[in-house]
Parts: C-alpha cells; structure tokens; sequence
C-alpha cells in the first residue's frame, strides 16, 4: 500500500472554544455553538471577517452551517458542510478544504442538546426540541450503541478477560476529570464502585457509558504559514486518517482482529514520523470503556487482550490514574466517560489545549505530540497525529 | 399465520407495525408470517447476505432471491438489557432481556440477532450451539433462538 501524506504538517489548528459539558444546561443548541464559536474565533485572534469556511457536525438538532453564518455575521463563505458526527470527519474535511484551497480560515463547530426523551432531565424542558434517541426501534438489535455491549461479550470471551480493564479505563477518567473544569462529572470514583454499578447493557453497567451531555466544542482551522503569525502555538494536523472495513454492520463485523480502528491505525503509522513510543499525550475515545480498551490494544501499547495487564502495570496507585511510562496520562481531560459525551471533541480539543502549554494543573511537561483516535468499531474510527509547531 | 399467509405489502405493512418493513427488507419480515428466517441469497455466486440488500456484496449480482435458513448456529455475541425499547412481551423489571447474535451454519460470518429462550440469562454462553425458534411479538411470529440439543456446524 502506497501512502500519500502531501498535507502533512500543512494545515493547524489555531483555536478552541468551548463552553463546557453539563447536563443542567437551558441554552439553545443555537447559543451553545455561537458561545463555543465565538470563543474559539477569538481564541485564534481573528474576527468575523476571517473566517470564510464554516463545518457543523450534523448532531440532531444542532445548527446547519447556513444558521451559523448567518447568526455569526460572517461576511463571505466559500467552503461549508455537515459532516456525520464524531469530530474529525468534520477536521479532515477542514483541513483538505484549506489545504485544496476551498477556504483558507475553516470554523468547525459541534454542538450537543440532549433532546427531549432521551433523559429524565432533558424531558422535563419544554423548550428542547424532541429528538430520535440513538438506539434501535426494537431490543433484539445490536444496531448503534448495544453493539459495544454485544460485542463487549466477545472482548471478554476472546482473550478470557475481566471487567478489571474497564473499570481502570472508568477511574481513570474520573480522576483526571476531577483537575478539568470543562466536565460533566467531577466526583472521583474507585474500582469498588465500577463493580458495584448497575448493570445496563450487561457486561457494560452505568460506569462503563459515557453520559449524554449538553455543550459546544469549536476549532478555528488555517494554513500553516498563517498560522505563524496568530497568538498561540499552531498545533498541526500532522496526520489524519478516517477507516472502516466493507462489512460494518455492527452484527455482521467479520471479528474484532480487523476493522475501523485497524484501517486506522495503518494508515496513521504509515503517514506520520512518530508514533507512540514519541507521544506525549495520548486521548482514546471512551464513549464506552470497552472502545477504549481496544484502541490502546489496536495502538500497539498492547497486544491484543492485554489492556488490563497493561493499564496495571503503569497504574499509579497513589493518584488512582494511568501514567504511561509514568509520564503520560490517557485522557488528561477525563474523556467522554466524565467531561461527557463529546463524541470526540473533547479529547481533540484537550490534546490542543496541552499542545500549547495551556492544560493548567493538568499539564503533561514539555508536550509536543500527541496522539488523538476518537470513535469505535464499525463506521466512525478515526485517528490524528499533532505536533506543537 | 401459516405456509400461505401472504398478505400483499399494505397488508404486511400494517400487520407488521413495530418493525422496519420497507422495499428491500419486506422479504425478511414476510417470512416471519411463515415462521421462516429469510435472507438473500446470490443466485450468481451462492454468497448469502444480511441485513437485506438489494445487491449481492461479494459478486455485485442483482439476482439475489429470498430464501430460508435453516436457523441452526453458534452463539456469537450476547448482550443483556437491563433497560432498553418497550416491546410486547418484553419486561426489564422482571430481569434482563437477552439479545444475541448467533453465527449461522449456512456461510461463516453470516449471523442474525434475535433474543433467546428457554434458557436462563445466566446461562447464556458465547459458543453454544443454538436454533430458531419463534415467540410472538405484536399478534404475529416472531423470531427467537433457544438452546440447541446437540452441536450444530457453524
């Protein structure tokens, strides 16, 4: 397989913007993404007038990119879309437009409104727009999120595993959400309590979801030579890689030894200079902690099976974390499993946020590199190697 | 409910109600009246298909027929709800709902997800043989897998 990287290092990400995760939360999905869009476009140092290509996720109920520009007052666009969910379908598609020419500053934008019955405190709100939830229509379907409970079976059956890996990626999170004021959930938890939470979609129980959540994430995209000259450190897209195999369908998966997170993984350590044994900042997705288990198998830090043996092995016990090599955390932010369901903004915007030296009492020392691989199995695994400029 | 109930598409549309019948999958859910698990498969190259499409996968064929499985197989994956859709017949107070995807003896990897019955939820065990059986959900069958007596070849 050739690989062609011509983007490498070319395209960086000059803002962030964010207005945090609650589930207590009255503004409209329209209010969230202008906060987190505001912020991020001045975060960059720019304005209105600079920014000419606008991306919104297409979550279910979020603003189009039309709303956004005309709420935003933006002069002049030449590059916008909507993207499917999970963050870097809508960075990747950012980055090839300014890359291409399409645009030159991209504002890519993700807001998240829990909608009306899908939680009890979001159907008490009359004023949130009634959603469809993100589960199937009948109970014998492994369609969307049971799939990581399904196939979570077979994690556990294949390599005669435990929960005990789950249950460390869980604690985990919470404690390093407990220094991130962004998050949802800032009560620590302890392995005792992974064991004891209720069963949902058994073998996964309640601390084992991430939890649907009310914010905005927004990253401000431009060209590298631009980027010199605006206030913070360029953090650049180093590479970038979106996978799934041909049959995806989450019950029809040939196995877990092959699929989006492979194609992945391949591609990333085929296009980039470095790999893990060089990153200072790791963030795995977590909206399931079994996703995260087989990202850091997938990644190499393991082999496959192996996540429980590995998260003990660099678990400091007296912070109740994961060190790497006692140095890297995992999800420095506390990942969807505590910040909230970000799908995948939050562990994107974190790896910025340290990149620049901005992390605060979560800083990782000297953090030049990471690495960023949010989404699961079947048609939503992507990958992005950053560097500090 | 027999070999020849065949209502025409309205019919079964509204029959079939709780479940997603539309052009490519009415086949499928049309067995079910049969108390038949059908799927497509590839009259060109024999590779069996699912969920239905209206396109063989492997040779890229158009001439993909409904057919029977036999319903015999391995447990493949299993999941327990502890919470999860309303549906008739379905309680989460009264324990987990069970919801398995079972490997199919006809081609390896083909699979199908049904729950299971006539054995307890903690009994349920990746590996173990299994075969269809049919339950009722909203008036009309319903398929279901249970415990198989002896190994199947999947």
């Amino acid at each position: 397989m050739t690989v062609r990287n011509p983007i490498k290092d070319r395209v960086a990400i000059v803002g962030v913007g964010s207005t945090g995760f609650t589930r207590t939360n009255e503004r409209s999905a329209l209010a969230l993404a202008l906060d987190a869009a505001t912020r991020a476009i001045r975060d960059a140092g720019l304005g209105a007038h600079d920014v000419d290509g606008v991306i919104a996720v297409g979550e279910p109920g979020a603003p189009s990119p039309p709303a956004l520009a005309s709420a935003l007052g933006l002069d002049t666009v030449k590059h916008w879309t909507r993207p499917a969910p999970v963050i870097l379908f809508a960075i990747v598609d950012a980055a090839n437009a300014i890359f291409a020419g399409s645009a030159d500053t991209v504002l890519v934008v993700s807001a998240l409104l829990r909608p009306r019955g899908t939680s009890r405190g979001a159907s008490v709100d009359p004023l949130r727009p009634q959603g469809v939830a993100a589960v199937p229509r009948v109970p014998e379907s492994i369609a969307l999120a049971p799939a990581y409970a399904a196939w979570a079976s077979r994690w556990l059956d294949e390599h005669g595993a435990t929960r005990e890996a789950w249950a460390r990626i869980a604690v985990n999170g919470r404690t390093n959400a407990l220094r991130n004021p962004l998050a949802a959930l800032r009560t620590p938890i302890t392995l005792a309590d992974h064991a004891a939470a209720r069963m949902v979609r058994e073998p996964l129980g309640l601390l084992d979801m991430d939890l649907p959540v009310d914010g905005a994430d927004a990253f401000v995209l431009t060209s590298a030579e631009r980027a010199r000259a605006l206030p913070h450190p360029p953090v650049l897209l180093h590479a970038t890689a979106t996978g799934m195999v041909g049959e995806n369908t989450e019950d029809q998966l040939a196995s877990l030894a092959r699929h989006g997170q492979h194609v992945v993984v391949e591609q990333l350590r085929a296009k980039g200079d470095f790999w893990i044994d060089d990153v200072d900042v790791y963030c795995p997705y977590d909206g399931f902690t079994v996703i995260a288990a087989a990202w850091i198998e997938n990644a190499g830090w393991c082999r496959p099976g192996d996540a429980a043996r590995f998260l003990r092995a660099h678990w400091v016990d007296s912070e109740s974390r994961v060190l790497i090599r006692g140095r890297v955390p995992i999800n420095p932010h506390g990942g969807s499993l505590s910040e909230g369901g970000t799908r995948g903004t939050g562990h994107l915007r974190e790896a910025v946020v340290q990149l620049r030296g901005e992390a605060g009492d979560r800083q990782v020392a000297d953090a030049r590199t990471a690495l960023v691989t949010p989404g699961g199995f079947f048609f939503n695994a992507q990958g992005v190697l950053l560097r500090r400029a | 409910m027999s070999p020849t109930d065949t209502p025409d598409d309205a019919e079964l549309v509204r029959r079939l109600a709780h479940l997603p019948v539309e052009r490519d999958t009415a086949a499928h859910y049309r067995g079910y009246l049969r108390r038949e698990l059908v799927m497509n498969r590839c009259d060109d190259c024999g590779f069996w298909h699912h969920p239905m499409r209206p396109m063989c996968p492997a040779c890229w064929s158009w001439r993909v027929e409904p057919a029977a499985v036999s319903g015999r197989g391995t447990l493949y994956l299993c999941t327990l709800l502890h919470q999860g859709p309303p549906a008739d017949g379905v309680d989460y107070a009264r324990g987990p709902h069970p919801v398995v995807t079972v490997q199919l003896e006809e081609q390896a990897g083909l699979r199908f997800t049904g729950t299971m019955v006539g054995c307890a939820p903690d009994a349920i065990r990746i590996g173990m043989p299994v075969e269809l059986t049919w339950i009722e959900r909203g008036g009309c069958p319903y398929p279901a897998f249970r415990p198989a007596p002896i190994a199947a070849g999947a």
